[in-house]
């Protein structure tokens, strides 16, 4: 599966007017393939931008976007089949639902891709798995499902394209917890079971610390931190300055650091914090000290 | 008195069909005035239909709504009524973008005193009062496209101020912002209800904007499920998720050892307090 990297990358709206606006101001970060890398950023940060440079909807101003090394406007005729390796999902994207079955709104973009019946039936059959939804929901107009359902299938369309690397713009956004759980879980089974490039926008630091492995940080137009979920959500500080936050249960940890308590500071789920206190309140019913 | 008082109410969208469902089935409530009270419920659980009965855009089948005492359910209420139940009771959506109007930051606040046809030199005043409230008096003159999510919003409350209402309830309101705007959002919530004594329904998918208010209530499937304060609600960990809802982090942290067989209460809301608790048991 493909990397996606950004190499010097500017990107300005408006360039020479009166109402030129720099976007995107030299970044250079690589999203690894065959992980779920989490985009966070305040609002105008440039998340949006960056996203659709990376299918090809925008244009870089400076610099170039390369899969797996090799650039996407190498051929600009070809943009096209850039979009359909990287899929991109938008914000509601239940909206963009048109078609008079759920079958055949799934299977718009393979179809728009000039794939044979079969192969359209199979990768149909395929992202219907990803929904949670039976087969005989694929006659249903999709405007007879539920919000979540909806959104789903719109999600379902992206996914039967079979892209390399899938972008999600706050796919859970307006959703109950629940809705939420269903959505996030998909897109993670779905990585785990293709080993696909997954890019997560989200405002949720619970939901960011859940489901990516990795995390951009975006701030002004550039980016401001690079890593792992663990090394991240360490510098809480650093988050909240450019208007963000880390999960609620980080807060708590680095509350019991700065009271001596010793325990590990790189916790960020519930599940991850419940281990390690039981660890230690164990430890403490032992009257031992800690084992080596 | 009451300031909201619904009496057995019930709603349904399909009113003519065999398949009627009752969005809201039977519900009886009261708030008082100057109370801040969090709405929790899953999607499609009723919360908005909720809403959108107390400020008149739907009526419901059957049952009785009061405002301040007033019975707008009732035959005769005239459209001069309901323009005042709508000046009295303001919502603010979830959309930053859809609920401004105007092309300069006062020209949209002063839209709605405009409409209701108030004099221009006190129109004036409150655009003034109501930029200083949201702490957005320097940027009068901006166009709200220039904003930020939670700066919008901040305008879009503004502009409800500026008609002067006793309640305002708060659709989703922070659900698409960024940490920052969601506290710039929550913190303006909290002073109007504490200062000006607003009474605020704030209904919410997130957790810890709830535990800020003094009462939660919880619907689910058209009816009240919970209802009590924040420690009292979010104490029933398990009856919350049955209904595809979630707890603070803490207090599920806190029920999650519990279960383990370790003695600590259960109606924690926030990091402080589940730190001291913590502290205790592992120092």
């Amino acid at each position: 599966m493909a990397s996606i990297e950004l190499k010097n990358v500017s990107y300005i709206y408006g360039e020479n007017t009166p109402f030129e606006k720099k976007a995107l101001d030299n970044i250079n970060v690589r999203f690894e393939s065959g992980r779920i890398s989490g985009l966070i950023g305040h609002t105008g940060s440039g998340k949006s931008t960056l996203v659709q440079l990376l299918n090809g909807l925008l244009k870089p101003c400076s610099g170039s976007i390369l899969i797996d090394g090799r650039d996407i406007w190498e051929f600009p005729k070809k943009i096209r089949d850039i979009r359909f390796r990287v899929g991109l999902v938008f914000q509601y994207p239940e909206y963009q639902l048109f078609e008079e079955s759920v079958y055949k709104d799934i299977a718009f973009g393979p179809v728009n891709m000039g794939l044979d019946k079969d192969e359209i039936d199979r990768r149909v059959r395929d992202a219907i798995v990803f929904c949670g939804l039976s087969d005989d929901l694929l006659k249903k107009s999709p405007f007879e499902l539920s919000g979540g359902q909806k959104r789903r299938v719109a999600i379902a369309g992206i996914i039967a394209m079979e892209p390399e690397v899938l972008i999600l713009d706050e796919p859970a956004a307006g959703l109950d917890p629940m809705g939420r759980e269903e959505i996030l879980g998909g897109v993670w089974s779905y990585q785990r079971r293709n080993n696909s490039t997954v890019i997560l926008v989200s405002h949720s630091m619970e939901d960011m610390a859940r489901y990516s492995d990795n995390i951009v940080v975006m701030s002004d137009s550039r980016i401001y931190m690079t890593g792992a979920c663990s090394e991240i959500f360490k510098h809480a500080d650093k988050l909240v300055s450019v208007g963000l936050d880390v999960p609620q249960i980080t807060r708590l940890i680095h509350i019991l650091i700065k009271r001596g308590i010793d325990i590990r500071d790189d916790i960020f789920t519930i599940e991850a914090a419940k281990d390690e206190i039981m660890k230690l309140i164990r430890q403490k019913q032992k009257g031992g000290f800690p084992e080596c | 008195m009451a300031f909201i008082k619904m009496e057995n109410v019930s709603f349904s969208y399909d009113n003519d069909t065999l398949h009627d469902i009752p969005v809201i089935k039977n519900i009886n409530l009261e708030i008082e005035k100057g109370s801040f009270v969090a709405i929790l419920g899953h999607n499609g659980s009723g919360k908005s239909t909720l809403a959108k009965l107390l400020n008149f855009i739907l009526t419901p089948n059957s049952g009785k709504i009061y405002i301040n005492g007033r019975d707008i359910t009732s035959p005769d209420i005239t459209e001069n009524d309901v323009f005042e139940i709508r000046r009295d009771i303001g919502m603010v959506f979830q959309n930053p973008d859809n609920q401004l109007v105007a092309t300069i930051i006062e020209e949209d606040i002063a839209f709605g005193p405009e409409n209701m046809g108030v004099e221009s030199s006190e129109i004036r005043r409150r655009v003034d009062d109501a930029l200083a409230v949201v702490g957005m008096s320097k940027y009068a003159r901006h166009s709200p496209h220039q904003l930020s999510g939670g700066q919008k919003q901040r305008i879009a409350i503004a502009g409800i101020i500026a008609m002067l209402p006793e309640c305002i309830i708060f659709d989703e309101s922070t659900s698409m912002l960024d940490p920052s705007g969601r506290h710039e959002v929550m913190n303006t919530i909290e002073m109007l209800n504490r200062e000006r004594n607003i009474t605020v329904l704030h209904i919410t998918h997130i957790m810890n904007e709830a535990v800020r208010a003094d009462r939660v209530i919880v619907i689910n499937d058209g009816e009240i499920f919970l209802d009590g304060t924040p420690s009292e609600v979010f104490s029933n960990v398990a009856e919350l998720q049955s209904v595809g809802l979630d707890v603070p982090q803490v207090t599920e942290l806190m029920f999650e050892i519990s279960k383990d067989g370790i003695d600590v209460p259960i109606n924690i809301l926030d990091e402080k307090s589940c730190a001291d608790i913590l502290e205790k048991l592992l120092r």
